[in-house]
């Protein structure tokens, strides 16, 4: 076993020992103690897969440019969503505490897992992970809400993973020998340039609809939605974000694996399909939206909706996937904390009961609008320039109608957004809520700001490293 | 033999879609099992022990035993042994699972494959369309749940077309299917019990 071999299996290892230290001892102090441990291991090893990018690690993994980037995504995000999550579970019994870190360190570990597959079966598998380990968080609260979101979570996702599997399959039959399955990427992009194409359309079909539950694309959206409604803040800005990426990188990686095969034209129509909607679902409930993490949970619809078109259009839609996918996770992490601190201010989720935000707390509230600005693509949001690569690759494919469906959606998401915003900020609440109202430190937005301004400085500067890693991702898809 | 094992299988589909009775459903999956069992024990021609350890914890252990044990216990908890009032006929039923069969099968015809393949084909594809069914039509979560261990069947049994010998990996996920499917039995729906079996909780206003 190689170097990068050993670092890979004590990375797991390590993740799982922790994973079930914490579950086991119900210590609050130790549980924080690893976990923060556990988050400084995770920073060193997506270090070291920055200095072996490229390698192919025991054959079923490869520290390729998006699984890198994608868990770079993780590793920043994973700091500020245990401070969050810090925060928000400080008042919980001991084995509530210890459940929610040990599901926390397991979520991340097959979050890692899934990125850095290197084949659709390890993926699968890595997938699966991710929903088993999220259930334990979104049920944290164990309310009758949680219980029933989480059920269906799980169960629509089972439903999504096992037509994924079907899809995979599938792909067994194009290769003639189900063995083949568990081989690289690379090694089945070969042997799929042979197939017959209605079986790849078919692996495709179920491969989009059974990730479409991960990703959060229509028309598996549901469940991520109602999860997003009842998971602690913390959590929902990870569903929203890296375990949508997940999802977005499972079907990306069947996509480009089947980029070289005359099934190119079937996959980006099916695509441009989903994509348009997820936009037009998202701004349909947007505009009727009565609960801020509802609202957020439509507008990670929308953004989704977003990456599948532009994937759909291709051309330098390639690109702004990619960037879209980047700062829609910074983005949307960043409203997801701040809408549970404003839970804490306002004492309520619910729109009629939010209001009057920037005077209790001047702090949050301008973070809000600055999220609002950066979720809305409104210049200097980095998105702004992700959007607009998507709107120029529109035009130069000659897709008029679809520019203009996209704009009008995203003229109704921006007005949906726009009304609510400015709402919880200026305006006085319409009832009254029925929770006490708290103070929170204004010093716990930093990491909000922090996440928005790396979204802004994008805006401004792209820097060649990171231009090169996404053209490097999109340089084996058509031109 | 497989051919007639793949047609009783397709049969047990069109009578769990038309039934009303819940211990009905759960012995149907029951032995749905069995014949998954026997089904790989045909198929797989270089049976290696720990292939052979590996497909008879996947059927025999977990879908004749563990899953409807825990089926009936779930019948027990809930008191109720029928469907709701309000769903499909079963003759509507029957209507539609006859159009989801025309359905899986032109679609496996038109994949121009060998005909010992073909038949597990059309009851796949007929498997996943009566589970969606079943879903979709039915509104108590026992229904939901028993479409989710027929869409689990269906990868099974698609999985045993694919060629003599099945790998390690496929197994593992198989078994991780399973894992789960046991997992949202066990623990969610005895715990649903004490809220709703219908699920209304969540809501966009």
């Amino acid at each position: 076993m190689s170097e990068s071999g050993y670092i890979l299996a004590g990375f797991f290892l390590v993740s799982l020992l922790m994973g079930v230290v914490v579950g086991l001892v119900h210590s609050k102090l130790l549980a924080r103690s690893i976990t923060i441990l556990y988050v400084v291991i995770h920073i060193s090893f997506t270090g070291y897969c920055w200095l072996h990018l490229g390698e192919t690690v025991l054959d079923y993994f490869t520290f390729d440019p998006l699984g890198v980037l994608l868990l770079t995504i993780l590793s920043i995000l994973t700091i500020t969503t245990v401070y969050h999550g810090f925060i928000y579970v400080k008042d919980a019994k001991p084995r509530i505490y210890a459940i929610y870190h040990a599901a926390l360190i397991a979520l991340v570990a097959s979050m890692s897992g899934a990125y850095l597959a290197n084949g659709m079966t390890t993926v699968w598998i890595f997938v699966e992970a991710t929903t088993l380990s999220v259930a334990a968080l979104i049920y944290h609260d164990r309310t009758p809400l949680a219980l029933e979101a989480t059920w269906k979570y799980v169960f629509v996702c089972s439903i999504g993973i096992s037509l994924a599997y079907l899809g995979i399959l599938f792909l067994g039959f194009t290769v003639h020998d189900a063995r083949l399955l568990h081989l690289s990427f690379d090694s089945v992009t070969e042997i799929a340039k042979m197939a017959n194409p209605l079986y790849l359309k078919i692996a495709f079909v179920f491969v989009l609809v059974g990730y479409s539950t991960k990703m959060g694309l229509f028309p598996m959206h549901t469940v991520t939605v109602d999860a997003h409604t009842v998971a602690p803040p913390p959590i929902s800005a990870f569903i929203s974000t890296t375990l949508m990426n997940v999802g977005f990188l499972a079907i990306f990686r069947i996509y480009a694996l089947f980029s070289a095969t005359s099934i190119l034209p079937f996959m980006n129509h099916v695509l441009i399909l989903s994509g348009v909607l997820s936009l037009l679902v998202s701004a349909g409930y947007m505009l009727k939206a009565k609960h801020n993490k509802r609202m957020l949970a439509y507008s990670s619809l929308e953004n989704m909706g977003i990456v599948a078109i532009a994937i759909g259009i291709g051309g330098i839609g390639y690109y702004a996937a990619i960037l879209h996918i980047v700062l829609h996770s910074f983005t949307k992490a960043g409203l997801f904390y701040q809408i549970g601190q404003s839970y804490k201010v306002m004492g309520t989720y619910k729109l009629d009961e939010s209001g009057n935000y920037m005077a209790l707390y001047p702090a949050g509230a301008t973070a809000l609008l600055l999220g609002f600005l950066c979720i809305t693509a409104i210049p200097p949001s980095g998105m702004f320039i992700s959007e607009l690569y998507l709107m120029k690759a529109m035009i130069h494919s000659q897709n008029y109608l679809l520019l203009a469906v996209t704009g009008l959606l995203l003229c109704f998401v921006l007005y949906a957004l726009l009304t609510r915003v400015l709402h919880i900020v200026y305006s006085q609440p319409r009832e009254k809520p029925l929770h006490e109202l708290q103070k929170v430190n204004p010093w716990q937005s930093i990491s909000q700001y922090f996440l928005f301004g790396l979204v802004i400085f994008i805006c401004f500067v792209q820097p060649m490293p990171f231009r090169h890693l996404i053209e490097s991702i999109i340089n084996a898809l058509p031109k | 033999m497989n051919v007639l094992l793949v047609i009783v299988f397709a049969i047990t589909l069109i009578y769990l879609s038309m039934t009303e009775r819940f211990p009905i459903y759960a012995g149907l999956i029951a032995f749905q099992g069995v014949l998954l069992f026997a089904l790989s024990f045909l198929e797989l021609h270089a049976i290696t022990l720990s292939t052979l350890i590996f497909v008879a914890i996947e059927t025999l252990v977990f879908k004749v035993i563990v899953v409807p044990f825990l089926l009936f216990r779930i019948i027990d908890k809930i008191g109720e042994a029928r469907v709701h009032d309000k769903a499909l006929p079963g003759f509507y039923s029957l209507l539609f699972v006859t159009v989801g069969l025309l359905l899986s099968i032109v679609i496996s015809f038109s994949l121009d494959t060998k005909p010992a393949t073909m038949i597990y084909f059309i009851v796949a594809f007929f498997a996943v369309y009566t589970g969606m069914f079943m879903i979709i039509s039915h509104k108590k979560i026992f229904s939901h749940l028993v479409g989710f261990l027929v869409i689990e069947n269906s990868v099974l049994l698609l999985s045993l077309a694919i060629g003599s010998e099945m790998p390690m990996l496929i197994n593992i996920g198989i078994l991780l299917d399973i894992f789960v499917s046991v997992l949202i039995l066990g623990i969610f729906v005895m715990k649903l019990k004490q809220y709703a079996n219908e699920l209304t909780l969540l809501k966009d206003d």
